[in-house]
């Protein structure tokens, strides 16, 4: 457990959302990235849940703020709010049901159309422990997440299989966007002041991110 | 690990595992405070009995004298309701006081025409209930080209993860799952513009501790349309409008009450939503210890819903002190763990009862209202309740 106790000493913060239908493992793979667990009795999320963990990107502590948000249509009302500020978004489909695959094309729209064009996107295919159940083949995944220009990973929750590389790569890309954005801004990457907030978005009520960035648009 | 999902199989919990009210206890858990009684002494038990025994002749057999009993000493039933009502009667008590035996009375056999309609879709029998009415006919033409779908599918998906720790649902395929399929379904097709939302499986779960499904079905009617108190339809409708406006309320009344508290949400950029979404949605049944929750359910409908209010303004004043010191992260951590000790409803629910809330709701109603628009209740007129 104390690995994965939050780090109050981190040089980037970054705000993350979990998007995607419900059902499909978001909760899961939450608590598998920030405490290690994996709930056999879980129930299905009302409203928005968060956790935070941090992370070493390159030769820096990075923390993530993730919400976690209801994947039933209706609680759009609700959870569409916490996109704005995110600067990362994993945005599940469960890859034993198709269906879950093709409401992607709407969640990345309502993505967009809330967050900052900087955001990066990870479109991941949960349950692929499920062998014998999957349904939507890799291949097909790739090749959409190619055209939307979004990076792409396979993961199980169950199985801590590719959780922690999908955050930690999200992390990292995001990592990489604010240093060239301070590299454009003729600011030095390195110089920024400890405990800085990065916010690539706009701000808003319910953005986890306090205190916004210098690298700010 | 365990590599089984949770709805391959599950193992049913042994008696000795399990609660008073058939959770599966969690082994880190101290003993609740207001957990099963240990050593009971014989003038508690005395004293218990003797509760009972008053309930029993307020209510009548089968209810008989309820009704008269409420309209002579309307305090005493609410000072009674307060206390908490013994565990026996409360299945009984919750469908008096939520006028769903009302509604039970007057809609005979309509339940099953409601939960059969699968079984009358896929085999296009037409069951041989005795269609009394025309209200009835009417229904069924309305069901037979009902197209079910995106409900169904939905709700099998949540059934096994509503109160997966409880030993009634725990059971795949088992009475516990196949009642609260059948009432959600139920009211999917009774109440179309609803449907079926996240959360209410909550509602339904609980009800079916204490009740029949079709007892279940009308109470959730009940509350839904607004059988007794302003109907809660909102809190699913599209675009959640009644959370908002509960959110919007308890946010004004919290700054109202604490307002330093409310100063550092404010810093802190902590937003009702974070929080208070799943109190009102599932009236805190989702994630509240289930003896506190029975006992707020129990004031919930006898005096509605404004006892998630107080409740709520109680957990944020009990923990006032702590509150107003912690950082983001730590504040919305400590807003979803309240400490055991507030989580006690002898301690919680005196000082909720100590806030005044029915007025200032009413005004910051139609505050929100002025800003927002009326928040819309369902379309259909047809669903419109009739009480005797």
């Amino acid at each position: 457990m104390a690995a994965y106790r939050a780090d109050d000493d981190y040089d980037y913060l970054f705000k993350l959302v979990l998007i995607g239908d419900s059902g499909v493992g978001k909760s899961n793979l939450l608590s598998r990235f920030a405490k290690n667990e994996f709930n056999l009795e879980s129930k299905s999320t009302i409203g928005v849940e968060f956790a935070t963990r941090s992370i070493r990107v390159d030769d820096k502590i990075v923390k993530a703020q993730i919400w976690d948000t209801a994947g039933q249509e209706r609680y759009r009302a609700i959870t569409s709010a916490y996109y704005r500020g995110a600067v990362g978004a994993l945005l599940v489909y469960d890859t034993s049901r198709h269906v879950t695959f093709e409401n992607v094309e709407r969640w990345l729209k309502e993505l967009r159309a809330h967050t900052d064009s900087n955001i990066v996107i990870m479109l991941v295919g949960n349950k692929a422990d499920l062998r014998h159940l999957r349904a939507v083949p890799t291949e097909e995944a790739k090749a959409f997440a190619e055209k939307e220009n979004t990076y792409f990973m396979e993961t199980s929750a169950l199985e801590a299989l590719n959780v922690e590389t999908a955050f930690t790569e999200v992390l990292t890309q995001i990592h990489h966007v604010v240093s060239r954005k301070a590299l454009d801004a003729g600011d030095d990457p390195l110089g920024l002041p400890k405990g800085q907030t990065i916010n690539v978005g706009s701000k808003d009520d319910v953005s986890a991110v306090k205190k916004v960035g210098c690298c700010s648009a | 690990m365990e590599k089984k999902r949770a709805d391959e199989s599950v193992q049913v919990s042994a008696p000795g595992r399990l609660d008073r009210f058939g959770f599966v206890k969690q082994e880190h858990n101290s003993p609740s405070p207001d957990g099963p009684p240990k050593n009971k002494s014989a003038l508690e038990y005395q004293r218990e009995q003797k509760r009972v025994r008053k309930w029993r002749k307020m209510i009548g057999v089968g209810g008989s004298d309820w009704k008269h009993y409420v309209r002579r000493k309307p305090h005493v039933v609410k000072r009674r309701i307060r206390k908490g009502i013994p565990d026996c009667l409360r299945g009984l008590v919750w469908q008096l006081i939520s006028g769903s035996r009302d509604l039970l009375l007057m809609n005979p056999g309509v339940y099953e025409v409601f939960y059969s309609f699968n079984f009358l879709k896929s085999s296009s029998i037409f069951p041989s209930y005795n269609l009394r009415s025309y209200f009835l006919l009417l229904l069924l033409k309305q069901l037979v080209i009902y197209e079910t779908s995106a409900s169904e599918l939905d709700i099998i998906r949540d059934i096994s993860r509503t109160f997966p720790s409880h030993v009634f649902y725990q059971q795949r395929h088992g009475p516990g799952q196949r009642s609260l399929y059948n009432v959600l379904k139920a009211y999917s097709v009774y109440d179309r513009e609803v449907g079926y939302v996240q959360g209410m499986g909550y509602l339904a779960g609980l009800l079916l501790l204490y009740m029949s499904e079709e007892d279940a079905f009308w109470l959730v009617v009940a509350l839904l349309k607004g059988a007794v108190h302003a109907p809660m339809e909102g809190l699913y409708l599209e675009g959640l409008p009644l959370v908002q406006q509960y959110l919007f309320q308890f946010d004004r009344l919290m700054r109202e009450y604490m307002p330093k508290l409310g100063e550092h949400f404010t810093e802190e950029m902590i937003n009702p939503s974070m929080y208070g979404s799943q109190w009102f949605i599932t009236v805190f049944s989702y994630s509240f210890p289930f003896h506190l929750a029975l006992r707020i359910w129990d004031v919930f409908l006898y005096e509605g819903v404004k006892i998630v209010f107080k409740v709520g303004l109680a957990l944020l004043k009990y923990c006032h002190d702590d509150l107003v010191k912690l950082p983001f992260e730590k504040l919305i951590h400590a807003l979803r763990n309240f400490p055991d000790d507030a989580m006690n409803p002898d301690t919680l629910l005196p000082l909720a009862y100590s806030f005044k809330v029915s007025k200032r709701l009413e005004e910051l109603k139609q505050e929100y209202e002025k800003i927002h628009g009326k928040v819309a209740e369902s379309k259909s007129k047809q669903k419109q309740l009739q009480l005797a």
